[in-house]
C-alpha cells in the first residue's frame, strides 16, 4: 500500500503539451478517479504513473519514492486496460500467471496468488479457457485478476468498464468497490463516465485539456463545483447554464436579470463581493433543481419540446428563446411537448459563473 | 425477377465460356511439363501429338541423375530453404517488430532505407557482393554464400512491421507492467500472435530461396555446391542431354511447391498480397 | 510510447549489420568500380573508360533497346490480363472459384528454371507441341528460337504466363479490400457494371496498379534468367540479349566487372527514374 504524489507532473509529445503541470496527492488506500472528456489527458497521466509513459517534467512519487526513471514492473503497481489486454493465445491460468512465470517468481508462490486471485474473482472454473470463449464480463475479472496475481500497492484503472454493456457495467462498478473494500490498496481509476466517477471514488480529479480543474469528493464537487467546466461535466443530465446580467448589487447580494426568460429576476446572495452592474454573467441550475410555479424565488414560463419518461421521473426539453433547458420533473407531472409551463429557480439551489467559467461565490 | 436470373444466368454462361480456356491455356505448360516428364526422349521428339502421361518418369530421372547429382543438388537446395527461411523470418520479425513498436532515434532513416531498397534492382549490388563473397570472404561454393547475402529483404521487413503494428498496444503495455522483459514480449507474446503471418511470410521466403537462380548460378558454380535448379540449367542447351531427365527434374522441382500452394493457398495469396501494402 | 534506442537497435541490428555489410558497401562499391579499369592487374582509376565505352558500344544499345521493348509491350499486356484475370475471378457468378485460382496462380510457384525448359520444348521448330498444334489447323510452323522477332515475342509470353497470375492475387487482394457497400450503393443508381469497374474500382484501386506496374517494370528491367536459358544466351544473335544478360557476359564470363558495374548503375538510374514517376503519379491531390 502506498500513496501516489504527482508534482508538477508536465507531458509533452514533441511541441504539443498535453498535460501541463498536474499535482495531485492520493493518499494510502484512497480510490481516486480520474475523469474527464476524451483527449483531456487523464489516460496519459495513468499511463505515466505507471510508467509507460515517459515524463516530459515535474515528478512522480509511490510511497515517498521518485519512480520517474523506475520501469513498470519496479514501481509496485499494478494495471487494468480497457480492451483488457488478454494474451489471446494463453488459457485464463496462463494469462495470470504469465507475468509471474517470466519473471522467475516461485512456482509454489505463483500458483498461491492466482488461485487466491481467482477466489476473490469466482473465476476459478474458468482457468483452462482461452478468452475467446469467455464473456465480457469474465474477461474483465480475468483482466483485474492478472492485477490482483501482481500483489500491488497502488491498482491503475484504464477506463475498464467501457467496452461493457450497460448492465454489466453496474455489476462490475460495485464488483470492483468491493475488491477496494477487501484490498484496502490504492486505486487509481480513469473514466470519462462521470456516474462512474461519481459512484466509486473517494475523491475525483476532474481534468479538462491537460487542466485539473478540481480535486474534491463526489458529492463536494456536486454541490460546489469551483467552475462551469466541473458544475457541466458533474451530473447527469448536464447543468443548464442561462445567459444573465447583473443588474443591481447590495452588500453580498447581485441581483441578476435571465436574458432569454422575459426579464425574470433573481436575487443571489454571494460570500464574496458581487461583480458591478450591468457585467455579464451565467447561471447554471441543475435539471432536478427547478421548482413547480411559485415555489422558488423566480418563475420563468418555458414550452416544453420533448418530453423523455423514464418511470421515475420525467425529463422536459423545453425551449425559451435560443437555450435549451432540460428539467427533471416527477413522473406524475407528465408534460406531453407543446405544452407550456412555468418552473422556478431557488437562488440557493443555483450557481454563478463569470464569462471566462470562473464561479462566483 | 425471372427476367434477373435469366439474365444472371447469360452473364454467367459468358463468363464460364471466357474464362474455361483461358484457364486450360495457363495449365497447359504444367501439363506439358508432367506429360514430357513420363516419355522417353524419343517420344518428345517425334513427329506425332502427345497429351498424355506414359510411364517413364522414373527411366528419365535416372537418365537426369547420370547428367548430374540432381539428388543431391536437391539436399543442398532443401538444407538452404530451410535454414534461409528461418533466419530470415527471425530477422525479418525482429526487425519489423522494432519498427513497430519502438520510438527510437533513426527510425525515419532506417523506415526510409527500406522503403528505398525496394525499388533498387538488384543487378547494383550483385557484382560487389560476388566480389567480396567469393573473392574477399572465400566463401564461393559454401552453404553460407547461398543464405547470408539474400537475408535482407525489405518487403519482409515492411510486412511484419505492418502486422506487428496493428496488434493492440495494450496487450504488450500491460506486459510491460508485469516487468516482462522486452525480447520475452517479442518471443512469448508477440511472435505467437502473428503466427498467420509468420506462415504466410515463411511460405513466401521459402519459395523464393528454392526458386532462386542468378546468385547461386554465380557463386556455387562448382559440382556438388549446386542448388537444384542450378543444377537443372547447366543441363539446358548442352547437346547430349536427357530432354526427359531435365523435364523430371523440373517436376521435382516445381510438384512439391504447387502441392504446397494448394495446401496453404490462403498463406501463400496473404504473403504475396501483402506486397501491396501502402 | 517510451523512447527505447538500445531495446530498438538490439533488434535491428542482425537484420542491419546484413545490410551494411552485403548492399550498402556494394552499392558504393558498384559505383567505385564502375570508374575503374578492370581488365587490367591492378586495377586503375579511370573515369571514363567504362562510361566512354558505354555510351558508344553497340551491344550496350543493343541490350536496352530490346530491354526497353520488352518492358513497354509486355508490361502493359500483363497488368491488363492480370486485371481480367482479377476482375472475373472477384466475379460472385464464378463456379469452381478454387479450379480457376489453381490455374491462373500455380505459374507463381514455378521457377525460372523449370519452366523456362518446358517452354524451350514446348516452342521447339520441329517437335515442338505448339508447332504441332499450329499445323494440326493448318497454320505453317514457327522458327521461334532463329528468327528476332518471334523470338522475342516467346520471351514475352514466357515472362506473361509466370507472372500475370502473380500480378491478378495481388489486385484481387486491393479489389476485395474495397467495401461492397461501396457497390450496392452503385447499383441502387442503376451504374452498370462495367461503369462501376471504371469509375469505382478502377479510381479506388490506383495506387495496387502502380505497385504492380513499379515491380513488374524493375523486374522485366532485370531480365535475365529467360534469355539465358529459353533463347539461348539471348539469341538468335544478340536479338533477345537483355540489360540484364549483358552485366552477366560483361561480368562474370569477361570478368570485366567495371563495365558491368556502369550497366548496373544504368539500370539503377532507370529504375530511380521509374520510382520517381510512381511517386508523382501516386502523389496525393491537394
Amino acid at each position: 500500500m502506498a500513496t501516489v504524489t504527482l508534482n508538477n507532473v508536465v507531458k509533452r509529445f514533441g511541441a504539443f503539451e498535453v498535460v501541463h503541470g498536474a499535482n495531485i496527492d492520493v493518499k494510502d488506500g484512497e480510490f481516486v478517479v480520474f475523469v474527464g472528456p476524451s483527449g483531456c489527458g487523464k489516460s496519459t497521466l495513468l499511463r505515466m504513473i505507471a510508467g509507460l509513459e515517459d515524463i516530459s517534467g515535474g515528478e512522480i512519487a509511490i510511497g515517498g519514492k521518485v519512480v520517474n526513471d523506475v520501469e513498470p514492473a519496479d514501481r509496485g503497481i499494478a494495471m487494468v486496460f480497457q480492451s483488457y489486454a488478454l494474451y489471446p493465445h494463453m488459457t485464463v491460468e496462463q494469462n495470470l500467471s504469465f507475468g509471474l512465470r517470466m519473471t522467475g517468481n516461485p512456482k509454489a508462490d505463483t500458483e498461491r496468488r492466482v488461485k487466491r486471485a481467482a477466489g476473490i474473482l469466482r473465476i476459478s472454473e474458468l482457468m483452462d479457457r482461452r478468452p475467446r470463449k469467455l464473456s465480457g464480463g469474465q474477461r474483465q475479472r480475468v483482466a483485474i485478476g492478472r492485477a490482483i496475481v501482481r500483489e500491488p500497492q497502488v491498482f491503475l484503472f484504464d477506463e475498464p468498464l467501457s467496452n461493457l454493456d450497460a448492465e454489466l457495467r453496474v455489476q462490475m462498478r460495485i464488483e470492483i468497490a468491493r475488491l477496494h473494500k477487501e484490498l484496502g490498496v490504492t486505486m487509481i481509476y480513469v473514466t470519462h463516465d462521470q456516474t462512474e466517477a461519481m459512484t466509486l471514488a473517494d475523491r475525483i480529479v476532474v481534468l479538462n485539456a491537460g487542466n485539473i480543474e478540481q480535486i474534491g469528493a463526489p458529492l463536494d464537487l456536486y454541490d460546489d463545483p469551483a467552475n462551469r467546466f466541473v458544475a457541466g461535466f458533474v451530473g447527469s443530465p448536464k447543468m443548464n447554464f442561462m445567459a444573465a446580467k447583473v443588474v443591481a448589487t447590495e452588500k453580498d447580494v447581485a441581483v441578476v436579470e435571465l436574458l432569454n426568460h422575459s426579464g425574470a429576476r433573481l436575487r443571489k446572495s454571494l460570500s464574496g463581493a458581487p461583480p458591478a452592474v450591468g457585467a455579464d454573467v451565467v447561471l447554471g441550475v441543475r435539471p432536478e433543481h427547478f421548482g413547480e410555479a411559485g415555489e422558488g424565488d423566480c418563475d420563468i414560463p418555458v414550452r416544453a419540446d420533448v418530453a423523455e419518461h423514464l418511470g421515475s421521473v420525467s425529463y422536459v426539453y423545453a425551449n425559451a428563446g435560443p437555450e435549451e433547458l432540460i428539467i427533471e420533473r416527477e413522473a406524475s407531472r407528465q408534460r406531453a411537448s407543446g405544452d407550456h409551463l412555468v418552473v422556478s429557480i431557488k437562488a440557493g439551489r443555483s450557481l454563478l459563473f463569470d464569462t471566462s467559467g470562473a464561479r462566483i461565490r | 425477377m425471372s427476367s434477373l436470373s435469366a439474365a444472371r444466368l447469360r452473364r454467367s454462361i459468358a463468363l464460364h465460356l471466357f474464362l474455361t480456356p483461358l484457364a486450360l491455356i495457363w495449365l497447359f505448360p504444367l501439363w506439358m511439363m508432367v506429360v514430357f516428364s513420363t516419355m522417353p526422349d524419343n517420344g518428345i521428339f517425334s513427329p506425332g501429338i502427345e497429351l498424355l502421361p506414359h510411364g517413364n518418369f522414373i527411366d528419365n530421372f535416372n537418365n537426369l541423375q547420370r547428367d548430374t547429382d540432381f539428388v543431391g543438388a536437391i539436399g543442398i537446395s532443401v538444407s538452404v530453404a530451410v535454414t534461409y527461411t528461418f533466419l530470415s523470418v527471425l530477422l525479418t520479425s525482429m526487425a519489423g517488430w522494432a519498427l513497430a513498436r519502438y520510438q527510437f532515434f533513426g527510425k525515419g532513416v532506417v523506415v526510409a532505407i527500406i522503403l528505398g531498397t525496394i525499388t533498387l534492382p538488384y543487378a547494383v549490388v550483385l557484382i560487389p557482393q560476388f566480389i567480396m563473397v567469393a573473392r574477399d570472404f572465400k566463401l564461393a561454393n559454401t552453404w553460407v554464400a547461398l543464405i547470408v547475402p539474400p537475408l535482407f529483404n525489405s518487403l519482409g521487413v515492411l510486412f511484419m512491421r505492418q502486422s506487428f503494428s496493428m496488434m493492440p498496444d495494450d496487450l504488450f503495455d500491460a506486459a510491460r507492467v508485469e516487468g516482462v522483459k522486452e525480447w520475452r514480449i517479442f518471443l512469448f507474446v508477440a511472435l505467437p500472435l502473428a503466427r498467420p503471418m509468420l506462415a504466410a511470410l515463411a511460405i513466401i521466403l521459402f519459395l523464393a530461396s528454392w526458386n532462386n537462380y542468378l546468385w547461386p548460378l554465380l557463386i556455387n558454380s562448382q559440382p556438388g555446391s549446386m542448388t537444384a535448379p542450378v543444377a537443372l540449367g547447366t543441363l539446358i542447351g548442352l547437346t547430349k542431354v536427357s530432354w526427359g531427365g531435365i523435364m523430371a527434374g523440373a517436376v521435382m522441382l516445381t510438384v512439391p511447391m504447387l502441392i504446397v500452394f494448394v495446401l496453404l493457398q490462403r498463406h501463400f495469396i496473404a504473403g504475396i498480397a501483402a506486397g501491396a501494402i501502402k | 510510447m517510451r523512447n527505447r534506442n538500445a531495446t530498438a537497435y538490439r533488434f535491428l541490428t542482425p537484420y542491419l549489420l546484413i545490410f551494411a555489410v552485403f548492399w550498402v558497401w556494394p552499392i558504393i562499391s558498384s559505383f567505385l568500380i564502375s570508374f575503374q579499369a578492370t581488365r587490367t592487374v591492378p586495377w586503375r582509376f579511370a573515369p571514363a573508360f567504362n562510361w566512354g565505352r558505354l555510351i558508344g558500344d553497340p551491344a550496350f544499345f543493343n541490350a536496352l533497346k530490346n530491354t526497353l521493348l520488352i518492358l513497354v509491350i509486355q508490361v502493359p499486356v500483363m497488368i491488363t490480363l492480370a486485371m481480367v484475370m482479377a476482375v472475373l475471378l472477384n466475379s460472385p457468378l464464378l463456379k469452381a472459384r478454387g479450379l480457376f485460382r489453381f490455374a491462373f496462380f500455380a505459374p507463381v510457384v514455378v521457377g525460372e528454371v523449370a519452366y523456362s525448359a518446358v517452354f524451350r520444348l514446348m516452342f521447339n521448330l520441329n517437335f515442338g507441341i505448339i508447332n504441332k498444334l499450329l499445323n494440326s489447323v493448318g497454320l505453317p510452323s514457327v522458327d521461334w528460337f532463329s528468327n528476332v522477332t518471334p523470338a522475342m515475342a516467346l520471351i514475352m509470353i514466357a515472362v506473361t504466363w509466370r507472372w500475370a497470375g502473380y500480378n491478378a492475387i495481388i489486385l484481387l487482394a486491393g479489389m476485395q479490400s474495397i467495401p461492397e457497400d461501396v457497390y450496392e450503393a452503385a447499383t441502387l443508381d442503376r451504374v452498370s457494371k462495367l461503369k462501376q469497374f471504371f469509375f469505382i474500382t478502377l479510381p479506388l484501386l490506383k495506387p495496387v496498379v502502380v505497385f504492380c506496374l513499379v515491380l513488374s517494370i524493375i523486374g522485366t528491367m532485370q531480365l535475365f534468367t529467360e534469355p539465358f536459358l529459353i533463347t539461348e544466351r539471348g539469341g538468335p544473335g544478340g536479338g533477345t540479349e537483355t540489360l540484364g544478360l549483358l552485366l552477366y557476359r560483361q561480368g562474370f564470363r569477361s570478368l570485366n566487372f567495371g563495365y558491368a558495374s556502369a550497366v548496373a548503375y544504368t539500370m539503377a538510374g532507370l529504375a530511380i527514374a521509374i520510382t520517381l514517376v510512381q511517386l508523382w503519379l501516386t502523389r496525393e491531390k491537394q
